[in-house]
């Protein structure tokens, strides 16, 4: 229950960010549905069991599984490069940050 | 058998292009010698059915059936398409004309397996490849006849979808896709809502395929093809599958009054709009697809009725339409060949002494008037005796009789309007003579069959007994004779070519108020119009979704994701228990940490501020793997979220520091649509997740891993070991990734980096000093952690540790090195980046490639040297490690010095915005050179 509720919390956060209009807010939208993805394959392997999983264990019964552990390692280090890129797209896009970028440069040179 | 005939018909399309380029035009000789011998075959074969294994798993095969129904329906689709084939041999220009050939003996190999196929997929697939090669080979006429292909393809391809429905729940109702099985299944006289069903879309299909009301518009539309083409698809290939299909369905609905009022009202329908519509044409070849049109309608309403009787009459009918009215498309041909126009009016200024083409287009026109002795009496006898015993459907036999005899009449009138239309005898007009024997030698076999048939059509008893049979499913003899005696029908037939008569006489009286009527909108605009409103609805779809606002885009899937999470809770029951202890009083610590970092991130109003509670959320994520047993994740996860803060610091400097405020009535549907979100989220982890006990995949793992691969931390050789070809695959994303941001910032000039206001004289102006503890700090750890970096590598097949950890540790370790400099604009690492990732891929897939000789790609394989194991899953481990560092490296590297723009502003190449630029004067060092080449 507790990880359906973490993925669950994590979700809004990340549609709400998503649904912004500046690029970075999108990013950081896609880093939390990546967070919320990870926990939910976890969740398919079980939150019953925690050992972690090393060795030949005698008792199975105990051992978290280590199938969706090796799914979401390679998960999270895929979202980091995923992330930079859109990082990227967000400071060399024609609108660059957000359509309103231009109008707030402008203000901080003003106030500067 | 059946396959070597239907083999046959295909090779001879395959091998077209050959005979063509060696033959020329006079390949329509050779390649008419296998559609004779295929129709040859089937003649002895008689009946029969093969079964060819085709998607067994499907249960759909490549079945094939021949029965009496077949049989007619290939020899017409055989005999006529040899026909059509010599005819063209001579009728085209000296040339090679490939496309046209392979494109008809193609047509000819589809009809071949719609008529025979037993399966109902077979059945769809063939009705398809007809309708395709209908369109190419009317769009091959020319740039005129470009629209009306597209328009022929439209509707055509429309009847293909309603085929589709109608297959797909035939499949589906009666558990089989075996046509014969489909058809004696009981369920259609029992379930009358899913019969009504099929029923609706077969009639569509057949309708679109056969031009009947209301889809006739294409049919006289594609008369822009050439004339061969034309006489195939009317005779004997496209229209007849639309009869086929309804009369092989028959012995299923012909008792489902739904089946008899489409059929009838709409055949009827056609006939009338067809026969009327014939005699205000002048083109001869149009005035004949109108013709053809208006028979095919009756045609219709004979299935219709249902009755043996009337089925019989189809059969006789279909052989008599394909004859005479082949003949009368190839001789119009070898006319317009001649006489440069098909038009009447034209025509009548010419002399035509053309004996043969005249005679020929005399008999068939007679045919189709239903003039005896020739087999169109023979068939409009059989209508008439079936329509005046029609059982009372929704029209009674009184009705249908007098509209087939009104269009019967019409038939008669328009007939006499070609033969007399095509016979010019203006003395004085320009001379048209005969064409070549060649050319008129197989359309003038048509045209005497309709003859000869006509005065022994007891010859054809036991080809029409057999597919009447078949398209009854009771035995039923036929007994064909040009005399019956005085009857109902003949006087029927009496009237009709009375009042024919009558027509012709009065031709003068009434071809003036033809032409002044009209129909107060064309089927043509029709169809034009539903293209452009076609066109309209999506523009104006593609409006909706051609914002640039990403926001729309990804508000889309979310709402579907709601809308499925919601339609599977409504359906959730039988769930089973959950297993074990799921939660654990200290969850709930974690539950809260992740909502406070989750709310602070929705509610943040600086760029810094948002990276900042995102990576709170991040290590809180690390506490959470740690909490459910994944120490690699763990671990993994820590470093990825301070890399990825260190970078979004990085570029952070290019952004503006506020967010700008969203006004309400903007952020309260995105709160509404993430709390939704949430909640499915939720329900849907909640209900699908944690519910059986461990799979059998992690139980293998966690009882053999250690023995099969030598290593203790399951997790890394699943990575390396087991599943090696995904962790290639991720490396090759994070190359691909590496490159397209390499290639982002040569090629596209990054926001310009914000001024930073400092006063000269505090003490945080001078970078020098400041990083002064940071590079003594550096100095000590630095080569600590790049000990530790290599030690986790190689430990990492044991204990936590491995390739992408020992990176993201030196990643770490390079950015302390990027953070203790005092300027950024000189390359601290010099290491090639990209190369490092290509690196890390060859040696992943190098490895890979050394599996092989253990008999898969990437199996690993182990050794053990002075008594210590190793295993190939290490190299593997490498590559990884490679290709982690190069895709860190490069995006400090990329993110962290100046845009090259900026340091040529500084050169003195000044664009205006790059004032901000707070390196301009900072001092250039050899590296500089290096990173802007």
């Amino acid at each position: 229950m507790t990880l359906a509720i973490t993925a669950g919390l994590l979700v809004m956060g990340a549609v709400y960010l998503l649904l912004k209009r500046e690029m970075l807010r999108i990013v950081l939208g896609f880093v939390l549905l990546g967070h919320a993805a990870n926990l939910v394959i976890m969740a398919a392997g079980g939150a019953s069991r925690r050992d972690a999983p090393f060795g030949a264990p005698d008792d199975l019964s105990t051992v978290a599984d280590p199938l969706p552990q090796a799914f979401v390692l390679t998960a999270i280090v895929i979202a980091f490069a995923i992330t930079i890129l859109m990082l990227v797209l967000a400071v060399t896009g024609r609108d660059q940050d957000d359509d309103t970028t231009v109008e707030s440069d402008v203000d901080e040179e003003g106030r500067s | 058998m059946l396959l070597a005939c239907v083999a046959t018909v295909v090779a001879t399309c395959v091998l077209a292009p050959l005979v063509t380029r060696l033959l020329g035009r006079s390949a329509g000789w050779i390649l008419s010698i296998p559609l004779l011998a295929a129709a040859a075959g089937l003649i002895v074969l008689g009946s029969g059915t093969q079964h060819v294994p085709w998607m067994p798993t499907l249960g759909i095969g490549f079945d094939l059936r021949l029965d009496g129904l077949s049989l007619t329906f290939m020899l017409l689709v055989l005999l006529i398409g040899a026909a059509v084939l010599t005819y063209s041999s001579r009728y085209f220009a000296v040339g090679r004309h490939t496309r046209y050939f392979t494109l008809m003996t193609a047509f000819a190999a589809a009809m071949t397996m719609l008529v025979l196929a037993n399966d109902v997929v077979l059945l769809f697939v063939s009705w398809e490849l007809t309708t395709l090669c209908s369109f190419l080979l009317i769009a091959r006429s020319g740039a005129k006849a470009r629209r009306p292909a597209i328009r022929t393809l439209l509707v055509t391809a429309m009847g293909g979808l309603s085929l589709l429905g109608a297959v797909t729940t035939m499949a589906v109702a009666t558990g089989t896709t075996q046509l014969s099985e489909i058809i004696a299944d009981p369920m259609w006289q029992e379930d009358t809502a899913v019969a009504s069903t099929v029923i609706a879309l077969l009639a569509i299909a057949a309708f679109t395929k056969s031009a009947q009301f209301p889809f006739q518009a294409w049919l006289p539309d594609s008369m822009v093809a050439i004339t061969p083409v034309s006489a195939y698809l009317h005779a004997a290939a496209m229209v007849k599958a639309g009869i086929y299909l309804l009369l092989r369905f028959s012995p299923a609905f012909s008792e489902v009054p739904l089946w008899n009022t489409m059929l009838i009202t709409s055949g009827l329908i056609t006939a009338l709009l067809g026969a009327v519509a014939a005699l205000r044409r002048y083109d001869l070849k149009e005035l004949l697809a109108y013709s053809t049109i208006s028979q095919l309608g009756l045609l219709v309403a004979m299935i219709g009725v249902g009755t043996p009787e009337a089925i019989k009459a189809a059969t006789v009918h279909t052989v008599a339409h394909a004859l005479f009215k082949s003949a009368l498309f190839l001789f119009v041909g070898v006319i317009d060949h001649r006489a440069g126009t098909r038009d009447i009016r034209a025509l009548t200024h010419m002399r035509i002494r053309m004996p043969v083409t005249l005679g020929a287009i005399t008999i068939s026109a007679a045919s189709m008037a239903g003039l005896p002795p020739l087999l169109g009496f023979v068939s409009k006898e059989s209508m008439f005796t079936a329509f005046v015993d029609a059982p009372a459907t929704p029209w009674g036999p009184i009705t249908i009789t007098v509209a087939a005899a009104v269009a019967s009449a019409l038939t008669f009138a328009y007939s006499a309007r070609i033969v007399m239309g095509a016979r010019g005898h203006d003395p004085d007009g320009r001379e048209v003579t005969e064409v070549r024997p060649a050319v008129w030698a197989a359309p003038s076999l048509a045209a005497l069959a309709g003859l000869v048939l006509g005065l022994m059509p007891f010859t054809l008893d036991p080809l029409i007994s057999g597919a009447a049979t078949a398209a009854t499913g009771t035995t039923v003899e036929a007994h064909l004779a040009l005399w019956h005696g005085f009857n109902l029908p003949l006087l029927i037939s009496a009237l009709v070519i009375t009042t024919g008569v009558l027509l012709v006489l009065a031709r003068k009286k009434i071809q003036p108020v033809l032409l002044t009527y009209r129909l107060p909108f064309s089927a043509l605009d029709v169809v034009e119009a539903i293209l452009a409103g076609l066109a309209r609805t999506g523009r104006v779809v593609s409006g909706w979704s051609s914002s640039t606002a990403p926001r729309l885009h990804l508000a889309m899937p979310v709402i579907v994701t709601i809308g499925i999470g919601t339609v599977g809770v409504l359906g959730l029951s039988g769930l089973p228990a959950i297993d074990g202890n799921a939660s654990r009083p200290l969850d709930w610590v974690l539950v809260v940490l992740l909502a406070a970092g989750v709310i602070a991130a929705m509610m943040v109003s600086t760029r810094v501020g948002a990276v900042v509670v995102v990576g709170v959320v991040g290590f809180a994520m690390t506490l959470w793997f740690m909490s459910l047993g994944a120490a690699d994740v763990a671990l993994t996860q820590l470093l990825v979220e301070i890399l990825t803060v260190t970078v979004m610091v990085l570029l952070l400097r290019r952004l503006p520091t506020d967010f700008k405020p969203t006004p309400l009535r903007r952020t309260l549907p995105s709160l509404v649509i993430a709390v939704a979100a949430g909640l499915t989220t939720t329900l849907g982890v909640w209900a699908l997740t944690g519910r059986r006990s461990m799979s059998s995949a992690a139980e293998y793992y966690l009882t053999e891993g250690e023995g099969v691969t030598g290593g203790a931390n399951v997790v890394n050789t699943i990575l390396v070991d087991f599943r090696a070809l995904d962790t290639l695959g991720e490396l090759s994303v994070l190359g691909v990734a590496g490159i397209v941001i390499a290639t982002l910032l040569r090629s596209r000039r990054p926001a310009s980096a914000r001024r930073i206001e400092i006063d000269e004289n505090s003490p945080l102006a001078d970078a020098l000093d400041n990083s002064v503890f940071t590079r003594t700090l550096a100095r000590l750890v630095g080569p600590l952690i790049v000990i530790l970096s290599v030690f986790l590598l190689l430990r990492g097949h044991q204990e936590p540790g491995g390739g992408f950890i020992a990176a993201l540790v030196g990643g770490a370790g390079f950015a302390l090195i990027y953070l203790m400099s005092p300027t950024d604009d000189v390359r601290r690492i010099r290491l090639p980046y990209l190369a490092l990732i290509g690196a890390g891929i060859v040696i992943g897939a190098g490895t890979g490639l050394f599996g092989l000789t253990e008999g898969s790609f990437l199996a690993p394989l182990h050794t053990e040297i002075l008594g210590y194991k190793l295993t190939s899953a290490l190299v593997f481990d490498v590559g990884v490690y490679l290709a982690v560092i190069g895709i860190v490296l490069s995006a400090f590297n990329l993110l962290g010095l100046p845009h090259p723009h900026e340091r040529d502003a500084a050169h003195g190449f000044d664009e205006g915005d790059d004032g901000d630029d707070p390196h301009a004067d900072a001092p250039q060092t050899p590296d500089h050179q290096e990173v802007t080449a």
